[in-house]
């Protein structure tokens, strides 16, 4: 070969090297979704997973894929804990999918308003505005446009295991705060716990503190959160925060939680009521579900935390789960299809079961006593429920600050003033 | 320099590289117009890549340092406020401290006990390569995966506690990775235990240079173990030392996945450090601006430690 020929290769090989590797990004970096002259329809969807059960999302695009065969949906799950990240980076990089699973509210990296203000969620029609669960309008949207669809209800409460309870001699759950103290030190003396913590995972010491605020600031005053950003009140100045996070300390000098929760992971939860070594843990509604799925001859039920008088129980009990469309979608027109036909009577009943959530329409015909969720249906049928804080808290730190706080009061590094202050100073960020 | 101290003779045999030898151009190849092996401008794509990777990226990184950008939509420019932010907040002092513990700890800790396995394992003893790669394999292991063995084992449920309640120290069972005053010191155990065969690979590479003779001399000038380490072997692995305490620093100054998978900076921001409140302020709570803030802060600090500790350790002060 000569000098020539090989420089030429040289060079040949210097061009096609960046040449290909451009076409190769450019090939990945297509969007997955697009509509063919054909008739058949494409779009893709994310939605977040944190176990191993196939999610409802899924399930349910599984169904829209059957009823319609020319639909095909790519489907895109993405760990929980990395998911309002991989969200935001995707829609600010472009290349988000053409729906997305969104939260209600602005409190949480995956929340609507903050999306909607950057401009990257589509307004949805009159489909999605009929599933707003009442009193959350403002979390879905401005202006009057909605920009979610709400899937399900969610109760976030206490899920007990009521097999586990009975046969560690607790006849009766307690029905205030002071008779859940007493269980609390009875257990204890038997080596088990009447509550599972996740000490150490901040979504779980927040919801705890959440929890034990439903009865002593919002059964009260539904509309604080209004007031805290009216600037009207602040945490540190609540007696109702006060007494919620006083009550943590109450809670673990009352060996309600199992031994070493400072340190415990979500696995403590599952691995705790499963066994039923524990009795009742501060996890979402739905999560029953999975539970009797580990622990099949156990009963497992929703209820809310016993709060301090008998007429005060209050439970959270929204839509924390939404459907978005992408503003930046080619798909719109198949995404807007899909959304009408989840948003049918007969598809929300099916995902609500699926998940084994409350569905978001016809909460008022429906059978409590029948399932899970029988100790709670009073309240919801009184009205003595609300959306969960948080998603009406302008940023996550707020939650972070509470979370990592109640962390702090477990291991008595801070105390609840200390916490209440941060949560202040978290809000005006 | 080094040019002017060269012999002549010397010097005009060996021509710079690209250029014409006088009175060679017989033999020389004529220059092609194509592509040549050893000139500057070969190393032009990387150099570009670096440049729009690398400084760039953090360039731009910098920039937002000194806005309010939450990691999506617009933003505006807040001058020194972020920085302000941080050295206001005593939890991110916290951090600064826990970073600086944790660095300092872990290169003091880890380099002690690698110069004392190099030692240990430079001769002699014939166990020794089953030994070195034993020590090693910490290295190669990936961090998050032996940061979960470390968790299980600090677990409250894990074999410490285990042995403790097994002899009677049941009072001494504890969430370690979730106590207040022992978090620190076990997260700072596992960075230890992973630094450790690193610096051993270091001074055992240094060790191989140091003369046989030379420490037989000293011993036979009837210098004792202490005596010859001190002044014949500790010297002559100087350049050892500066790298593996200048590479350990930097290390130990943006540790973050032993942290995360161990205590995620819990309890309640005990073993938050620097480069965990960068992921969690940009990332986790999408205070991008802040966190780009705190980011840049602890490039200049280890920039600040790596300079000095250059300065301390160079073998040549004309260096």
């Amino acid at each position: 070969m000569s000098q020539h020929s090989r420089y030429s290769g040289l060079k040949a090989g210097a061009l096609a090297v960046p040449t290909i590797a451009a076409l190769v990004l450019t090939g990945c970096s297509a969007p997955t979704g697009s509509t063919s002259s054909g008739g058949s329809q494409e779009f893709s969807l994310s939605f977040a997973t944190s176990n191993t059960i196939e999610s409802p999302f899924q399930v349910l695009g599984e169904k829209y894929m059957e009823a319609n065969p020319n639909v095909k949906i790519t489907f895109n799950p993405q760990p929980n804990d990395s998911y309002d990240q991989t969200l935001r980076t995707q829609l600010q990089a472009g290349n988000a999918s053409d729906v997305v699973v969104t939260s209600p509210g602005s409190g949480t990296g995956r929340s609507i308003l903050p999306l909607v203000q950057a401009g990257f969620l589509e307004p949805l029609d009159d489909a999605a505005k009929e599933l707003l669960p009442e009193g959350s309008e403002a979390l879905f949207g401005t202006d009057g446009k909605v920009y979610g669809q709400a899937p399900e209800i969610t109760v976030v409460g206490l899920v007990a295991n009521e097999t586990a309870a009975k046969a560690a001699g607790i006849s009766e759950f307690p029905a205030d705060f002071s008779a859940l103290e007493e269980q609390c030190k009875k257990l204890a003396s038997s080596g088990k716990s009447f509550i599972a913590l996740a000490g150490s995972a901040a979504p779980n010491t927040g919801l705890m503190a959440m929890s034990l605020a439903a009865s002593r600031v919002y059964a009260e005053d539904p509309k604080w959160n209004e007031k805290r950003a009216a600037k009207e009140t602040t945490f540190a100045d609540s007696d109702g925060w006060k007494s919620s996070l006083e009550a943590v300390v109450t809670l673990n000098e009352a060996g309600c939680f199992q031994k070493g929760a400072a340190g415990a992971g979500f696995d403590a939860i599952t691995k705790g009521l499963a066994s039923g070594t524990s009795v009742a843990g501060f996890i979402p509604g739905p999560s029953w579900k999975q539970l009797k799925s580990a622990a099949a001859d156990s009963e497992f039920n929703v209820r809310a935390l016993p709060a301090e008088g008998s007429g005060q129980s209050f439970v959270y009990a929204s839509a924390n789960y939404a459907f978005s469309i992408n503003a930046a979608s080619k798909n719109k027109d198949a995404a807007k299809a899909f959304l009408d036909w989840a948003a049918e009577p007969e598809q929300t009943k099916a995902f609500a079961e699926i998940d084994g959530a409350l569905p978001v329409t016809g909460l008022d015909s429906y059978d409590f006593d029948a399932g899970a969720y029988k100790n709670v249906g009073g309240l919801i049928k009184d009205g003595k429920y609300g959306p969960l804080p948080n998603s009406q808290w302008p940023n996550s730190a707020v939650y972070d600050a509470l979370a990592t706080g109640v962390q702090g009061l477990i291991t008595g590094q801070k105390n609840p003033d200390q916490v209440l202050q941060a949560m202040d100073a978290a809000w005006g960020q | 320099m080094t040019a002017t101290m060269q012999p002549k003779s010397e010097a005009a045999e060996v021509p710079r590289r690209g250029r014409r030898t006088p009175g060679a151009g017989q033999e020389t190849r004529p220059r092609g117009r194509g592509l040549q092996f050893g000139h500057w401008w070969w190393a032009l794509p990387g150099i570009t890549l670096v440049i729009a990777i690398h400084y760039v990226a953090t360039g731009i990184g910098g920039f937002f340092a000194f806005t309010n950008w939450t990691g999506i939509g617009a933003f505006e420019v807040t001058g020194w406020q972020n920085f302000e932010a941080i050295f206001k907040d005593p939890t991110k002092l916290g951090a600064l401290s826990n970073t600086l513990f944790l660095a300092f700890g872990s290169v003091f800790l880890g380099n002690v006990a690698g110069l004392i396995i190099a030692l240990g394992l430079n001769r002699v003893l014939k166990t020794r390569y089953i030994l070195r790669t034993l020590f090693f394999m910490p290295v190669v292991l990936s961090p998050l995966a032996t940061a979960y063995i470390w968790k299980y084992i600090f677990d409250f449920d894990g074999p410490i506690n285990a042995f403790l309640m097994s002899i009677g120290a049941e009072d001494l069972a504890k969430p370690w990775l979730a106590d207040p005053q022992w978090a620190i010191w076990t997260v700072l155990v596992v960075l230890v235990w992973g630094s450790t065969g690193f610096a051993m690979v270091i001074f055992m590479a240094g060790l191989a240079g140091v003369p046989v003779e030379v420490e037989e001399a000293a011993a036979i000038d009837g210098a004792n173990l202490w005596q010859r380490f001190r002044n014949v072997t500790l010297p002559a692995i100087r350049p050892a030392v500066a790298i593996a305490t200048t590479l350990g620093i930097v290390q130990g100054l943006r540790v973050f996945d032993p942290i995360m998978a161990l205590t995620g900076g819990g309890p309640a921001g005990a073993t938050e450090t620097l480069a965990t409140q960068v992921y969690k302020q940009a990332f986790a709570l999408g205070n991008f601006g802040g966190g780009a803030a705190l980011a840049l802060v602890l490039a200049v600090i280890i920039l600040f430690f790596a300079v000095i500790q250059q300065r301390l350790t160079r073998s040549n002060p004309e260096d």
